[in-house]
């Protein structure tokens, strides 16, 4: 049992989630105390010591009966209730149906089914190597089902009745038969999902741990593909929570602030004016940021990430106001509040469509003048402004005067460059920019862009 | 302590609490390895009240520690108690001069009381916080951290060490070990993500709203004089309305209260008008009762 339940760990950890090597030990620990004997307890001690949030319970419970179930239920023979004449009968009416069915009508008559070597053929060649993870064990023993004949099994059923009328076979026996065959039909696609399923779950697990290996991390996110994005954002959940930890430690290790005369004085009043108590002022002060991002087509991929993780870091910051730009530009925070970086697929549409209209290609120092006229007072000696783009501005003027301007007014004006650096346009204008910025971070996959998101969080 | 699982249900059953088998597997578990159990889930499905009876099942003192923002460990863990170290000094200051009486610098009578100050920060003059408490109590309690997802995460931290060892260190005493290790439930709602370290070092059990026959078996257990009937109506109401997009949904405990009213008001059935009248006892925006009148008509 033990090595079932260390394969199940696998087959967990394979599809996502993350179960410790301490879990696993007391999850042993657990299963030696409450034994094996009650499978709804046994489930129930495996669950609680090994999944932590309610998320994984949908993958625990999908993968559970995988991996513990009884052995699979045989099937029924339907010659063992019928007599002699009928048992001849539908023998000899099934020679008579000759064609690609016979394996499948065999199978459902006798109750044999197919072997465990046949199913594991018939897999591979529907795509079970091909396979994602357990979820498309449907997929793949729909194939097999089509492979096998399933689809035209009604038809094939019709005219073995048919043919087993002709031969004068009573109404009740061929009732009888159809029944067993349903029965037995119901159940070996059963048991071929759950064969699939466990076999997709076993190959998941042997296969390395893609995200880690590939360096998903550091590829460039507009070379990602949809299933890496996909990927990437699950892992984007626990880079949120590293983060979290890590300013919060970082508070707490922290300097213990200024000398506060004012809270020491009144805690002395309780020790008859003796300051036994000496009061600090911690600095708690949370970065409030201004986010100002371009949203031209090239930069999709990295708009999204970086929403994702300024929002899922809400509360780590004081407050975010966003702005998009690329042609013209505008305030988008109101947009920001209505998605849900968890759940939402699409977050860089909304945001794109803000900044509709005006002329065809970015310009960033008419955007920069907007900002300048209309939400200045966004900005204030308190705020971080993070600016994400390229610094491309499509030959227009770039205005580093108003940069300038903006740099001065903030606590920090820091740049997220997505640019290229063996690339770099003729149109950029990053060299104007640059001696305005405090810092300039490049932003170009998820590991650069958590270590500056890391690096705003420090101040 | 339970013998069996069969032996957690029947005496949380004793203490008018159903524990679904989840429930009872978990505290079952916690017992034997001797782990702090997390439970997640909405409010109002019991979690608190989970710690209560448990302590009261298995004859424990309950000690409860009520997380807020900006929790720390002096009011969590303990505090010296400054007014007393005062009234002493004052009380003390003849014995003070004899001990100091002689000393001819100030370095030497300095020297002196540094001798004795452990007299002053001694256990006497500790007031013991839950958590103390907790560690320190003569015998074994159940520890209840409620709502630990509304304290910071630097108080998650610092409730590591506890936690995995029971016991803590202050500088002027050194460790202090568990004379019993306590039983710990954490509760929360789930307004923010846990560390991972925290959750690692815990059980895990996710409380939901239950369904309509536990339900109905919590209803008939707490309020007896509610007839099967309008019982029956009434929690397909309740689990009617969970249903829908509210801002909060009717939790056990309002569905409780409920049925009290209901009794109080000796309603013979749910309809239109004792709804009408009684909805405010279940729902508690008014957005939500006008949304939940306008949907069951």
């Amino acid at each position: 049992m033990d090595a079932r339940v260390i394969e199940f760990v696998r087959g967990l950890r394979a599809a996502g989630v993350r179960v410790s090597l301490a879990e696993s030990r007391e999850a042993m620990q657990a299963v030696q105390i409450m034994g094996i004997k009650n499978r709804d307890m046994f489930r129930e001690t495996l669950r609680a010591t090994m999944i932590k949030e309610v998320a994984s319970y949908r993958v625990f419970d999908e993968l559970f009966p995988l991996y513990f179930s009884a052995d699979d239920p045989p099937l029924q023979n339907v010659y063992d209730d019928l007599d002699t004449d009928d048992q001849n009968m539908l023998r000899n009416a099934l020679q008579a149906m000759s064609g690609q069915l016979d394996d499948l009508l065999d199978w459902l008559t006798s109750g044999e089914g197919p072997t465990k070597e046949e199913l594991e053929r018939m897999a591979e060649m529907a795509g079970k190597n091909y396979a994602r993870d357990h979820r498309d064990a449907v997929y793949v023993t729909r194939e097999m089902l089509r492979e096998m004949g399933f689809d035209k099994l009604q038809e094939k059923m019709a005219q073995l009745v048919e043919k087993l009328l002709e031969m004068g076979m009573s109404e009740s026996a061929i009732m009888k038969i159809l029944g067993v065959m349903e029965a037995n039909q119901e159940m070996l696609v059963e048991n071929m999902a759950r064969q699939v399923g466990r076999q997709i779950a076993q190959d998941r697990a042997e296969r390395p741990d893609d995200l880690h290996d590939s360096d998903l991390m550091g590829k460039a996110f507009n070379s990602l593909s949809a299933p890496e994005k996909i990927e990437l954002r699950q892992e984007l959940g626990r880079m949120v929570n590293q983060l979290k930890t890590r300013a919060a430690l970082r508070r707490k290790r922290g300097d213990r602030g200024k000398f506060d005369a004012k809270g020491t004085i009144r805690a002395s009043q309780r020790t008859g004016g003796a300051p036994f108590e000496l009061k600090y002022k911690r600095n708690r002060q949370k970065p409030s940021l201004v986010l100002l991002l371009d949203v031209s087509g090239s930069l999709r991929e990295t708009v999204d990430f970086a929403l994702r993780l300024i929002y899922e870091l809400q509360g780590q910051v004081s407050k975010v106001r966003t702005f998009a730009f690329y042609r013209t530009l505008s305030e988008v925070t109101h947009i920001m509040t209505k998605i849900d970086p968890k759940n939402d697929d699409e977050i860089y549409q909304p945001v794109r469509r803000a900044v509709d209209g005006g002329p065809y290609q970015t310009d960033l120092g008419a955007c920069l003048q907007t900002f300048h006229d209309k939400h200045l007072s966004a900005v204030s000696n308190r705020s971080t402004v993070i600016v994400v783009g390229d610094g491309c501005n499509s030959y227009n003027d770039p205005r580093g005067d108003l940069l300038q301007d903006l740099s001065r007014r903030a606590k920090k004006l820091i740049w997220f460059n997505t640019e290229d650096p063996y690339q770099i346009q003729d149109d950029s204008d990053m060299h104007v920019y640059e001696p305005h910025c405090d810092a300039i971070y490049p932003v170009r996959n998820l590991r650069q862009l958590s270590a500056a998101v890391d690096k705003i969080l420090i101040d | 302590m339970f013998k069996d699982i069969q032996d957690v249900v029947s005496k949380l059953n004793d203490q008018e609490y159903i524990a679904s088998e989840e429930i009872s597997t978990v505290v079952y578990l916690a017992q034997q390895l001797g782990k702090p159990v997390l439970a997640e889930g909405p409010a109002g499905v019991g979690k608190t009240e989970l710690a209560k009876v448990w302590a009261s099942a298995s004859g424990r003192p309950l000690v409860r520690l009520q997380c807020y923002e900006g929790l720390d460990e002096s009011k969590a863990l303990y505090e010296w108690e400054y007014a007393k170290q005062m009234l002493y000094t004052q009380l003390l200051r003849d014995t003070l001069k004899d001990v100091l009486s002689g000393a001819k610098t100030l370095r030497e009578a300095s020297e002196r009381l540094s001798k004795e100050d452990d007299v002053f920060f001694s256990e006497e003059f500790l007031l013991p916080r839950p958590l103390l408490t907790a560690l320190t109590s003569d015998e074994p309690v159940v520890l209840l951290i409620d709502e630990i997802d509304r304290a910071d995460v630097e108080f998650e931290a610092f409730l590591l060490e506890i936690l995995s060892d029971f016991q803590v260190s202050i500088p002027e005493l050194g460790t202090i070990k568990a004379k019993h290790q306590p039983m710990v439930l954490l509760t929360s709602n789930n307004t923010r993500e846990l560390s991972e370290a925290l959750k690692r070092r815990c059980l895990f059990l996710h409380v939901d709203y239950p369904n309509f026959e536990a339900e109905m078996n919590i209803v008939r257990m707490k309020v007896p004089d509610l007839s099967e009937d309008l019982a029956k109506q009434a929690i397909s109401v309740v689990q009617e309305l969970r249903k829908m997009n509210l801002r909060k949904m009717p939790s056990i405990s309002e569905t409780l209260d409920w049925a009290r009213a209901l009794v109080t008001l000796n309603a013979k059935e749910i309809d239109a008008e004792t709804l009408n009248n009684t909805l405010n006892v279940l729902l508690k925006y008014e957005a939500d009762v006008q949304n939940a009148r306008r949907r069951m008509g």
